[in-house]
């Protein structure tokens, strides 16, 4: 009985546990701002990272090009066929891009070399006509 | 002989008179692409964000669409 006319409740006497609310509340005002301490520096760590607004003054048209492609890929317009078709574009002006070119340049080695052959052939030829007259000239003085 | 001379009198005054019409295209092109230029230095966050958010849209479309 003379418990109960201490703690009519049957708790621990109000001091104490406003103490121990205050005690948790602090903690957890201690645990928030640690969260939001490391939540800061991880974004601080992303943004340093990604390096954005340099990389927007070194590239600032290939940044917004590779955002948009990150949206597409995001959209779900990855396994389309308009990636399709833009891949397939992409590889055809990449390959005449890159073998035109080399065409040019065999082109303009083998009409070097045709070239070439036509006058050592024109040579050739007179030689042999040359030979050829010789050897008639030759064969008409002969009886 | 004339008809070459002709040609080329045509071909000159042609030139003459498309080639301000270029320089001023040409003018106006770089100057539309140093102010994006500008812009986009400006303002990355917001390129870069309404890029993808653009980029998402034509995903969505292309998706639906196949």
């Amino acid at each position: 009985m003379e418990t109960r006319a201490e703690n009519p409740n049957g708790r621990a006497p109000g001091g104490d546990g406003t103490k121990k609310l205050g005690r948790q509340m602090e903690k957890v005002g201690h645990t928030a701002e640690h969260m939001w301490d490391r939540t800061r520096d991880s974004f601080s760590d992303i943004s340093d990272t990604l390096d954005l607004k340099g990389r927007v003054d070194r590239h600032p048209y290939g940044t917004v090009a590779a955002a948009l492609g990150i949206g597409y890929v995001l959209g779900g317009g990855l396994f389309t066929p308009l990636t399709s078709r833009i891949v397939r574009l992409g590889v055809r002006i990449g390959l005449r891009l890159a073998v035109l070119p080399l065409l040019k340049q065999e082109v303009a080695e083998i009409m070097e070399s045709i070239g070439e052959d036509d006058g050592s052939g024109v040579k050739g030829e007179a030689a042999g006509k040359g030979q050829a007259s010789k050897r008639t000239r030759t064969t008409g003085d002969e009886p | 002989m004339e008809m070459t001379e002709k040609i080329e009198e045509t071909a000159r005054e042609l030139g003459a008179r498309v080639k301000p019409q270029i320089e001023e295209a040409r003018r106006r092109m770089s100057s539309l692409n140093s102010s994006a230029t500008a812009y986009i230095k400006e303002n990355p966050g917001k390129c870069v964000i309404g890029a993808i958010a653009i980029g998402y849209l034509i995903g969505k479309l292309a998706g639906r669409r196949g």
